[in-house]
C-alpha cells in the first residue's frame, strides 16, 4: 500500500508516495539518489546504512520510510555546505581515515551526533559512539584520532 | 631522501578522500542505468548434490522476469578457472557447496526477481558431505571435483619443499618440539558485498563495472565463457569497498552471470549480493592444519624443521594451490635452519570454497610456527623475544628454503623496537608472578614474520603504466593494477609526479578500465606498489627524458645542464622556462608525449618436483607484541595492547602504510579471537555479521606502530611491500600472549573463550 509521507531531507523538504514495507534507506538511495548513504547488511549490523535522525544516529535499513513522516532525516550528502567540508570530513581525510570509503558516510554520521551531544569525549567515548559502525580497513585508529581532533579544535 | 618532494611525505593524503567522505564516490551498488534489470541467482540449499532437474520455465512465465540462464547458457557449460579448471559460472551436473550459484533470473525488478528464483523447479540428490579433510582422503569418500581436472581423488595437489636433509638432524638433536595446529576458515567481511553490473554493447560485446580486484582476468574470463573476443569485453572498475583478497573468482561468476544476462535481453542487468549471500556464497581464508617438528641445540640455536600441512581448498581450487605454495615457503619462519621439509596436500572437501585472503597462506603457517616456536622457546626455558632474536634471518643467512638473503633485513631491529616499546621486559616477569587464580591475568606475547616480495614463483611478476600530456597541461596516468582501499592509486600519483618533477594536482590517474590501461595481471599478492609503482617510475623517466631534451633545446645547452627547481626547468644561463613552455617546445619538435612503460620482478626459480629454487627475489620482515587480559569467569580474551615494527623498506606514503598496518592488526584480532567461519557436514554455521564477529571500535586496543626502514634496490625508491603481510604477526602474538596469562595453550585459531569452572 502508498502512503504520502512529507519530511525533511538535509533541509530540502520532501512529499513523497512509499510503500508500507519500504525502509528509509531504499527510499533515500532509489528514490532521492541519495547514495551517498551505503548499504552493507540491511539488518542492522554493519552501521553502513546510518543516518540522523532529527539530529540521533539510525540505521536506515531498519526503519520504515513512513516512520520518518514529519522528522528531519540528514544523510552525508548534507554534510558539507557549498562545497565547503563539515570540519570532520576534513578530520577524516587529514588523518586518513578513510581507505575503501564503504563505511565513512555511515563514520560521518555517528561521529557528528555524538559530537553534538558530547563536544568532549573520551577514547572510550568516540569507540563506544562508532560501535555500531563496522570498519574492516582501518582497525579505527585513524577514525578515532580524527573524530578526536575535532573536537579538540571546536 | 631529503631532497624527494613526494615520496615518503607525511602530508601527503589520499588522492580520492574528497569523493569519499561527501558520499560522491560511486561504488557498484550506487549505479543504475536506464531500463536496467534486476539479477537474483538460486543457490544450492545442499553442501554436495547431484542436480536432476533444473527447468527455468515456471520463472520465466511470471510477470517482470525477463531471462534466467543455467551452465547451458555458456560456452563449455561455463568452465573456468586458474591455476585450476575446475570451476563453473554456474553449476554444472553437480553442486559442491551450500550457496553454490544454480541458475539466475533478470526482472524488472528486485522483487519479481526473487519471485523467479523461487520459482525454478530444482531437483536435487543429496550426495555424500565430505566435511573433513582426514576424511576426504579416505579411498571410500565420494569424489568432489569434475573428472575433467586431474586429481588423486579429493587430492588436488601435493606441494614440497626440500631444503637438506632434516632427519638426521632432528635425531640428534637434543629438543624436538612435535606440535599441530588447527586454523580455520576467516570470512573477509568487506563492508560493501559483490556486485556487478553488465551493459549490452551496439556491437554485441558488453562493458562491466564489477568490484573485482583484477579487471583483465575478469574480461578474459567474461570473454571466454561468452565466446567473445576479450576486446569485445570491457571491464571499468568503480570505487571498490575493500577487498582484501576476496573479490576475484567469486565477481568472475557473478560478472560473467550479469554479462550473459545482458546480451540474452539487450538491457543493463545488475547483480548485489546481500550479506548473506555474500558470506554464504564467496570464498574464504582456507583451513590449514599443520604438523611442526623442530630441533634446536642446548643453547637454543634452531637446527632443523620438518612440516607437514593439509590444506582445506573446499568445492573448488579457486587461489588455494597457490596460497599453499605461499605457505609451504614460509612454512618455518623466518629463522636460520641447517635443512627444512615441507609437506603440503591440497584437499577437496564441502566445505565451501576458499582462495586468496590477505597474507595468502603465509598467515596460517606463520600463526602455526610461531606458536611453535614459543613452545619450544618455553621448553629451553628461554625468553620467547630473546630466543627470537638469537635465531632470526639477518643479512647473509640462508632462509628456511636454502636462500641467501643479499638485501638488508630490518628482522632485529622490529624485534628489538617492539620489545622496548612495550615495556616486554617488566611485564613479563610481573605477568609470570601473577597469582595462578587470579580472576584476571595478564599476558605479553611475541611474534614475528617473513613475507615474500611479489608472486614469487606462483606467476610471471610485471605490470604495464602510460602516462599522458594533455592540452590542458594536466598529465593522465593509468596503471593495469588496481585500487580497492589500499592507496596504490596515491602512490602511483606521487610516484609520477616526483619523477617528473610536477605538481601532484597535475597527475590525475583515471579509474581502472581494460580499454585504457594495459594488462598488467591480477593485483595480489601487495605488488602494487613494487611492482606497479616501478612500472610508473619507468614510464615517468621515459617522458621527462623528452621534456628534458626540449628543455635543453629552448636553452640550446645539453640535456645534462638543465637544472629543475620546482616545475621550472633552468639553463646555464639560468634562464627559467615554465612546465607549459617546455611541453609546448615538446610538441612543436614532434616529440611524443605519452610513453608506455613495463617493469617486471628480477627472475625467481622453483622446481615443483625436486621442491627447490629460489621462491621470492626478496622479503619484508617483521615482529610484534601483544598483551592480553584473560577474564578467567567468562573466558574471555580482550587485546590490551598492539605493537608492530614492519621492515616495508623504504615508505612511500605514510598514512596510507599506516591504514594498511592497522587495518591488517585488525583483521588478526579478529583471526586470533573471534572470527571463526565454521562448517559442520559441509554447513556454514555463521552467515550474518552478528553471529560471525568481526572486531569493532571497542574491540581493539591502541595500536602502537612504526615502519623499520631498510632499502631495497630493486623497489621504487628502495620501497617493498606491506598491505598483507602486517597481518601475518598478530594472531600468534596474541595466541602467545594468552599461554603467559593462562599457562594453557590453545592450538587453534581462532581461540574460542575457555571460561574455568
Ligand atoms: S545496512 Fe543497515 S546496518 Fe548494515
Ligand atoms: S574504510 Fe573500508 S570499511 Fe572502513
Amino acid at each position: 500500500m502508498l502512503h504520502e509521507i512529507t519530511f525533511t531531507v538535509n533541509g530540502d523538504p520532501y512529499t513523497l508516495a512509499v510503500y508500507s514495507q519500504q525502509t528509509l534507506l531504499k527510499v533515500l538511495r532509489e528514490k532521492l539518489g541519495l547514495t551517498g548513504t551505503k548499504i552493507g547488511c540491511e539488518n542492522g549490523e554493519c552501521g553502513a546504512c546510518t543516518v540522523l535522525w532529527d539530529g540521533e544516529p539510525v540505521n536506515s535499513c531498519l526503519v520504515l520510510a513512513v516512520e520518518a513522516n514529519g522528522h528531519a532525516i540528514e544523510t552525508v550528502e548534507g554534510m558539507s555546505v557549498g562545497g565547503e567540508l563539515h570540519p570532520l570530513q576534513k578530520a577524516f581525510i587529514e588523518h586518513n581515515a578513510v581507505q575503501c570509503g564503504f563505511c565513512t558516510p555511515g563514520m560521518l554520521m555517528s561521529a557528528k551526533s555524538l559530537l553534538a551531544r558530547n563536544p568532549q569525549p573520551t577514547e572510550l567515548e568516540v569507540r563506544e559512539a562508532l560501535v555500531g559502525n563496522l570498519c574492516r580497513c582501518t582497525g579505527y585508529v585513524r577514525i578515532v584520532d580524527a573524530v578526536l581532533d575535532v573536537a579538540k579544535n571546536q | 631522501m631529503s631532497n624527494l618532494r613526494y615520496v615518503g611525505h607525511a602530508e601527503l593524503r589520499s588522492v580520492d578522500g574528497r569523493a569519499r567522505v561527501t558520499g560522491e564516490a560511486q561504488y557498484v551498488c550506487d549505479m543504475t542505468l536506464p531500463g536496467m534489470l534486476y539479477a537474483k541467482v538460486l543457490r544450492s540449499p545442499l553442501p554436495h548434490a547431484r542436480i536432476l532437474t533444473l527447468d527455468l520455465a515456471p520463472a520465466l512465465a511470471l510477470p517482470g522476469v525477463v531471462a534466467a540462464i543455467t551452465h547451458a547458457d555458456f560456452v563449455e557449460h561455463g568452465n573456468f578457472g586458474w591455476p585450476v579448471k575446475d570451476d563453473y559460472v554456474l553449476a554444472y551436473q553437480k553442486v559442491r557447496y551450500q550457496g553454490e550459484a544454480i541458475a539466475v533470473v533478470a526482472a524488472e525488478t528486485e522483487a519479481a526477481a526473487e519471485a523467479g528464483v523461487e520459482a525454478i523447479r530444482l531437483e536435487l540428490a543429496a550426495l555424500p558431505v565430505v566435511g573433513d579433510m582426514q576424511a576426504a582422503l579416505d579411498e571410500n569418500a565420494p569424489r568432489i571435483p569434475p573428472a575433467s581436472v586431474k586429481t588423486d581423488g579429493n587430492l588436488g595437489e601435493t606441494i614440497i619443499l626440500r631444503y637438506g636433509d632434516p632427519e638426521p638432524l632432528l635425531a640428534a638433536a637434543p629438543v624436538v618440539m612435535e606440535t599441530s595446529y588447527d586454523l580455520r576458515h576467516q570470512e573477509h567481511a568487506y563492508l560493501e558485498t559483490e556486485g556487478a553490473l553488465a551493459l549490452p554493447e551496439p556491437d554485441g560485446g558488453v562493458t562491466l563495472f564489477a568490484n573485482n580486484q583484477s579487471p583483465f582476468i575478469n574480461r578474459d574470463i567474461v570473454a571466454s565463457v561468452l565466446g567473445l573476443p576479450p576486446q569485445q569485453v570491457r571491464s571499468i572498475q568503480p570505487h571498490i569497498g575493500g577487498t582484501f583478497g576476496g573479490k576475484d573468482d567469486v565477481l568472475y561468476e557473478s560478472s560473467a552471470q550479469v554479462a550473459k544476462l545482458a546480451l540474452l535481453t539487450g538491457r543493463p542487468v545488475r547483480l548485489i549480493f546481500t550479506r548473506a549471500e555474500s558470506m554464504l556464497a564467496s570464498y574464504k581464508r582456507q583451513a590449514l592444519r599443520v604438523h611442526l617438528r623442530l630441533g634446536s641445540d642446548e643453547r637454543g640455536n634452531l637446527q632443523a624443521a620438518q612440516v607437514k600441512m593439509l590444506a582445506d581448498s573446499g568445492a573448488y581450487a579457486s587461489m588455494t594451490p597457490m596460497a599453499a605454495w605461499r605457505a609451504t615457503m614460509h612454512a618455518a619462519g623466518a629463522y636460520r635452519y641447517q635443512a627444512v621439509h615441507v609437506d603440503t596436500q591440497v584437499i577437496y572437501t564441502n566445505n565451501g570454497y576458499s582462495g586468496a585472503f590477505r597474507g595468502f597462506g603465509n598467515t596460517q603457517a606463520a600463526a602455526a610456527v610461531e606458536m611453535a616456536i614459543d613452545e619450544l622457546a618455553e621448553r629451553l626455558h628461554r625468553d620467547p623475544l630473546e630466543f627470537r632474536l638469537q635465531n632470526c634471518l639477518r643479512q647473509g643467512d640462508r632462509t628456511m628454503t636454502g636462500n641467501l638473503v643479499k638485501h638488508e633485513v630490518g628482522l632485529p631491529a622490529c624485534l628489538e623496537w617492539v620489545r622496548d616499546k612495550s615495556g616486554w621486559q617488566q611485564k613479563r616477569a610481573r605477568y609470570a608472578a601473577q597469582p595462578a587464580d587470579a580472576p584476571r591475568r595478564r599476558g605479553i606475547g611475541v611474534a614475528c614474520y617473513f613475507h615474500g616480495c611479489g608472486l614469487g614463483g606462483e606467476g610471471t611478476d610485471f605490470a604495464v603504466s602510460t602516462l599522458k600530456i594533455e592540452r590542458d597541461y594536466s598529465i593522465t596516468l593509468t596503471s593495469g593494477l588496481t585500487d580497492f582501499g589500499q592507496g596504490s592509486r596515491t602512490v602511483f600519483t606521487l610516484l609520477a609526479a616526483e619523477e617528473l618533477g610536477v605538481e601532484l594536482a597535475r597527475v590525475q590517474m583515471l579509474r581502472p578500465d581494460t580499454r585504457t590501461a594495459i594488462d598488467s595481471g591480477p593485483t595480489v599478492a601487495s605488488r602494487a606498489s613494487i611492482v606497479g609503482g616501478n612500472a610508473v617510475r619507468v614510464t615517468a623517466t621515459k617522458l621527462g627524458q623528452r621534456l628534458r631534451l626540449a628543455a635543453a633545446d629552448l636553452c640550446a645547452c645539453a640535456p645534462a645542464q638543465i637544472i629543475r627547481a620546482g616545475e621550472q626547468y633552468i639553463g646555464p644561463r639560468e634562464e627559467p622556462h615554465s612546465f607549459e613552455e617546455v611541453v609546448d617546445h615538446a610538441r612543436a619538435l614532434g616529440l611524443q608525449l605519452a610513453a608506455e612503460g613495463r617493469w617486471e620482478i628480477p627472475a625467481v626459480e622453483w622446481d615443483l618436483e625436486t621442491g627447490t629454487g629460489k621462491p621470492y627475489f626478496a622479503y619484508v620482515f617483521g615482529a610484534q607484541v601483544a598483551e592480553v587480559e584473560f577474564n578467567s569467569r567468562t573466558g574471555r580474551t580482550k587485546v590490551t595492547g598492539l605493537w608492530a615494527a614492519h621492515d616495508g623498506g623504504t615508505i612511500l606514503y605514510p598514512q596510507g602504510a599506516y591504514g594498511q598496518l592497522y587495518g591488517g592488526i585488525a583483521q588478526g584480532v579478529g583471526y586470533a579471537l573471534m572470527e571463526g567461519y565454521l562448517f559442520k557436514d559441509g554447513v556454514p554455521q555463521r552467515t550474518d555479521l552478528r553471529s560471525y564477529r568481526v572486531p569493532r571500535a571497542i574491540d581493539l586496543p591502541e595500536i602502537e606502530g612504526t615502519f623499520i626502514e631498510t632499502r631495497l634496490n630493486e623497489g621504487p625508491y628502495g620501497a617493498k611491500n606491506l598491505a598483507e603481510p602486517v597481518m601475518v604477526g598478530t594472531a600468534p602474538a596474541i595466541a602467545n600472549a594468552l599461554f603467559q596469562a593462562t599457562g594453557e595453550r590453545v592450538r587453534r585459531l581462532p581461540i574460542p573463550p575457555q571460561p574455568r569452572p
